[in-house]
C-alpha cells in the first residue's frame, strides 16, 4: 500500500529544480513519455503543466485526457507520482502570469532561454497522488520561528496607528524576522496606473518615489493580475529584468525620474499584490541574490503578512480626520539663510528643490499647496482633512491614498537634505518645517 | 528498427544518463516509472532497463501485457534526449550477474547529476535498490525520436518512417 500525499505536501517538487516527467498515450495506445518544464500548484486537486510546443504530448492529451507525472523531491530524493486528466487550457489570466514569470526564471537557468515560451496553462485535475517507496534521505529541519515572526508582525500592525508603523512593522519583520533583507512595499496609483515606491530595506538607494507602470516586471505582473509571481532564478527573459530597469523613461521629462532602487542581478523574486476587499493597493516584493530562495512557504508567509497590511492600509484610511488645528502664536521653525528655490511645473505638477528633483503628480500638488500656504498666512499647521477637500488636489473621494502620499513626501524630504520637512503631528495632522526661506516660483 | 541513432546520442545512451520508462494498460492509462540502470548495446538494437519492482508495479504489469513501452534518456545536464519506442518486451528478475552493470550506471548518474548540482548522497537515494526487488527489461526499439527541447524536439532519428 502506498502512501497517498496532499499536493500541498508536494509542492516543494513543483518548483522545477528537478525536472518532471509526462507519460501520455495517444489514441492507438502508443505511450509516450517526456520531460516537463513546469508543473505548476494550483489547489489541492489541480495542477497545471505548461504548453510550450505543439508536439506528440500535446496531441495525445487532446486526444485521450489521463497522463501521469512523476517528480522528484529536490531534498530528499522522494518520488512521487500524480495521475491526472487534462481539463482545459489557460492562455491568459494569473494562473498563465505566474506559470509564465516562473518559466523565464526556469529557461534561463537551464540555458533555454528563446527556446520556452509559454503558449498556455494546461490545467488537470489529480485523481491521484503517490508516494513511490524508495529510500529518500531526511528533510532538512526547516528555519524555526516563521509563526513567531509572523505573529509578532501582526501585532505590530495591528498597534500601528500610522502607514508608516505599519511599513516600518512589515520591513523590519522581513529583514529581521524572515531574513529577507532587500525587501520593498510600492502603491498602487489607480488614476495613472503606476505603482509607486514608499518604503524599502536593504538597498544602496532608498528608491522612495520610483515608479512602475503597472503590468512592467515581476512587480507590475502581480499588481495587474492580483496575483503572486515568484521567479526561482537569474532570468534574462527582457519582460523581468531590463523592463524593472528604469524602462519608464519614454514619457517622463527627463530628470524627473527616481531610480529603481532593486538588486542588479536578482537571482529570486517574489512579489505579492497587497489587496483589500479585492481593490489593489500596491505590492509587496522581496528579491535575494541566490537561486529558489522563495519556495511556496515564502509565498505563503508574504501572501498573509500582505493580507494584514492591506487590511490595516484599510483601516487607516477611513479613521477619522482630526479638524484643522487653531495656528498657534509659536511658528515651530525658525526660517534664516540664503532662499531655498522651490520651483513648480504645472503640467505634472512636479516640484524641483534648487536643481535637484524632488516629486511629481498628486504628492507634488500637495506640497506647492502647502508652501504656498505657508508663503501667504506663514501657517506652518496642516490637515488631512484640509487637504482632502481641497479641490486643486483633485484626491478621489474613496481611497485617496494621502496617507500614502504623505508618506512619501515626507521620506523624499528626509532624502533631500533638512530644510524642508513634513513632521506628524498626531493623527491626520502634520508640520511643515521650514529652515531657510523659500523662493517659489511657477515655471 | 531501420538506421542508426546518431552516434552522440547512442553514446550517452549508453554512458549511463537519466532514464525514465512508460507503458500503458488496457484502458490507454499511462504507467510510468524512472528506471534504476540501464544498459544499452554498441549498435543500440537491444536495450536492457532495470526496474524496482515496489516502485513499478503498473507499468510492469503493463508491459508484460501490451509490450509497449517509450523509454526517454536524457542528460541533465544538457537536456540532450531520445525517446525509443518497443511494441515487445522480455522480463526476468535482475541476478548477481547484473550488479556490474547496475554499479557502473549508478557511478555515471553520480557525476551526470552533479553536473546539476545534485549531491551523490541524493542520487543514491533516488537509485537505491535491492537485487531481489529488480526486474530487467530487455527490448528492441523500433523507433526513436530527437527530444532535446526545441524546434527539432520530435523528429524521427530512426525507425519506421
Amino acid at each position: 500500500m502506498t502512501a497517498r500525499p496532499t499536493l500541498r505536501e508536494l509542492r516543494a517538487c513543483l518548483e522545477g529544480a528537478v525536472p518532471a516527467v509526462l507519460a501520455t498515450c495517444d489514441a492507438d495506445g502508443v505511450p509516450n513519455v517526456a520531460y516537463l518544464s513546469q508543473v505548476f500548484y494550483v489547489d489541492e486537486r489541480h495542477v497545471a503543466l505548461s504548453f510550450q510546443f505543439f508536439n506528440k504530448t500535446r496531441r495525445n492529451i487532446l486526444a485521450n485526457p489521463h497522463a501521469t507525472v512523476m517528480l522528484i523531491h529536490p531534498r530528499t530524493g522522494g518520488m512521487y507520482r500524480l495521475h491526472i486528466r487534462y481539463l482545459r487550457t489557460e492562455s491568459e489570466g494569473a494562473l498563465f502570469e505566474r506559470m509564465k514569470a516562473q518559466l523565464a526564471g526556469i529557461a534561463s537557468h537551464s540555458g533555454m532561454d528563446g527556446v520556452f515560451k509559454l503558449l498556455g496553462s494546461d490545467v488537470y485535475e489529480v485523481e491521484r497522488a503517490e508516494q513511490v517507496p524508495g529510500q529518500p534521505v531526511p528533510l532538512p529541519p526547516r528555519p524555526e520561528g516563521r509563526i513567531a515572526a509572523l505573529r509578532t508582525c501582526a501585532e505590530a500592525i495591528a498597534r500601528s496607528t500610522t502607514l508608516e508603523d505599519a511599513l516600518s512593522a512589515v520591513l523590519a519583520t522581513l529583514s529581521d524576522g524572515l531574513a529577507m533583507p532587500h525587501a520593498m512595499v510600492l502603491m498602487h496609483d489607480a488614476a495613472a496606473d503606476r505603482l509607486y515606491t514608499v518604503a524599502s530595506c536593504g538597498y544602496a538607494t532608498s528608491g522612495v518615489g520610483s515608479e512602475l507602470k503597472v503590468g512592467q516586471g515581476v512587480i507590475g505582473v502581480a499588481a495587474r493580475e492580483r496575483t503572486p509571481v515568484r521567479i526561482s532564478h537569474l532570468t534574462s527573459a527582457a519582460a523581468y529584468t531590463q523592463a524593472m530597469r528604469g524602462a519608464l523613461a519614454p514619457e517622463d521629462e527627463p530628470g524627473t525620474e527616481i531610480p529603481y532602487p532593486g538588486l542588479r542581478e536578482p537571482h529570486s523574486q517574489l512579489a505579492v499584490p497587497v489587496l483589500s476587499q479585492g481593490r489593489l493597493l500596491g505590492v509587496l516584493f522581496v528579491e535575494g541574490p541566490h537561486d529558489l530562495q522563495f519556495g511556496y512557504e515564502e509565498e505563503d508567509v508574504l501572501v498573509t503578512i500582505a493580507s494584514h497590511l492591506g487590511a490595516a492600509i484599510d483601516l487607516l484610511q477611513v479613521a477619522p480626520d482630526a479638524e484643522p488645528e487653531v495656528p498657534r502664536g509659536t511658528p515651530a521653525s525658525t526660517e534664516a539663510g540664503t532662499a531655498l528655490q522651490v520651483r513648480h511645473f504645472a503640467a505634472n505638477d512636479s516640484l524641483f528643490l534648487g536643481d535637484q528633483y524632488l516629486i511629481k503628480g498628486v504628492a507634488g500638488a500637495i506640497l506647492w499647496k502647502l508652501v504656498r500656504d505657508h508663503a501667504s498666512t506663514g501657517r506652518t499647521e496642516f490637515s488631512n482633512r484640509e487637504l482632502r477637500l481641497d479641490p486643486a488636489l483633485r484626491l478621489p473621494e474613496v481611497s485617496d491614498n494621502l496617507e500614502a502620499r504623505l508618506l512619501l513626501l515626507q521620506r523624499r524630504l528626509q532624502e533631500h537634505g533638512s530644510d524642508l520637512r513634513i513632521e506628524r503631528t498626531g493623527r491626520g495632522r502634520f508640520r511643515l518645517q521650514v529652515a531657510r526661506p523659500l523662493k517659489l516660483v511657477e515655471a | 528498427m531501420t538506421g542508426a541513432l546518431p552516434a552522440p546520442l547512442l553514446e550517452m545512451m549508453r554512458r549511463g544518463v537519466s532514464v525514465n520508462v512508460a507503458s500503458r494498460d488496457a484502458a490507454l492509462r499511462p504507467s510510468l516509472m524512472r528506471a534504476m540502470a540501464s544498459e544499452v548495446s554498441v549498435d543500440g538494437r537491444r536495450i536492457t532497463l532495470f526496474l524496482a519492482r515496489s516502485q513499478s508495479a503498473q507499468l510492469l504489469q503493463d508491459v508484460a501485457s501490451t509490450g509497449r513501452l517509450a523509454v526517454v534518456f536524457s542528460e541533465p545536464a544538457t537536456h540532450l534526449s531520445v525517446q525509443v519506442k518497443a511494441m515487445a518486451a522480455q522480463l526476468r528478475p535482475a541476478t548477481e550477474a547484473d550488479r556490474p552493470v547496475l554499479e557502473r550506471y549508478l557511478a555515471s548518474m553520480e557525476i551526470e547529476l552533479s553536473r546539476v548540482r545534485i549531491p551523490a548522497e541524493l542520487t543514491r537515494a533516488l537509485l537505491a535498490w535491492r537485487l531481489d526487488d529488480l526486474v530487467a527489461v530487455t527490448f528492441t526499439p523500433h523507433e526513436a525520436y530527437d527530444q532535446t527541447p526545441g524546434a527539432k524536439s520530435g523528429n524521427l532519428l530512426a525507425g519506421a518512417a
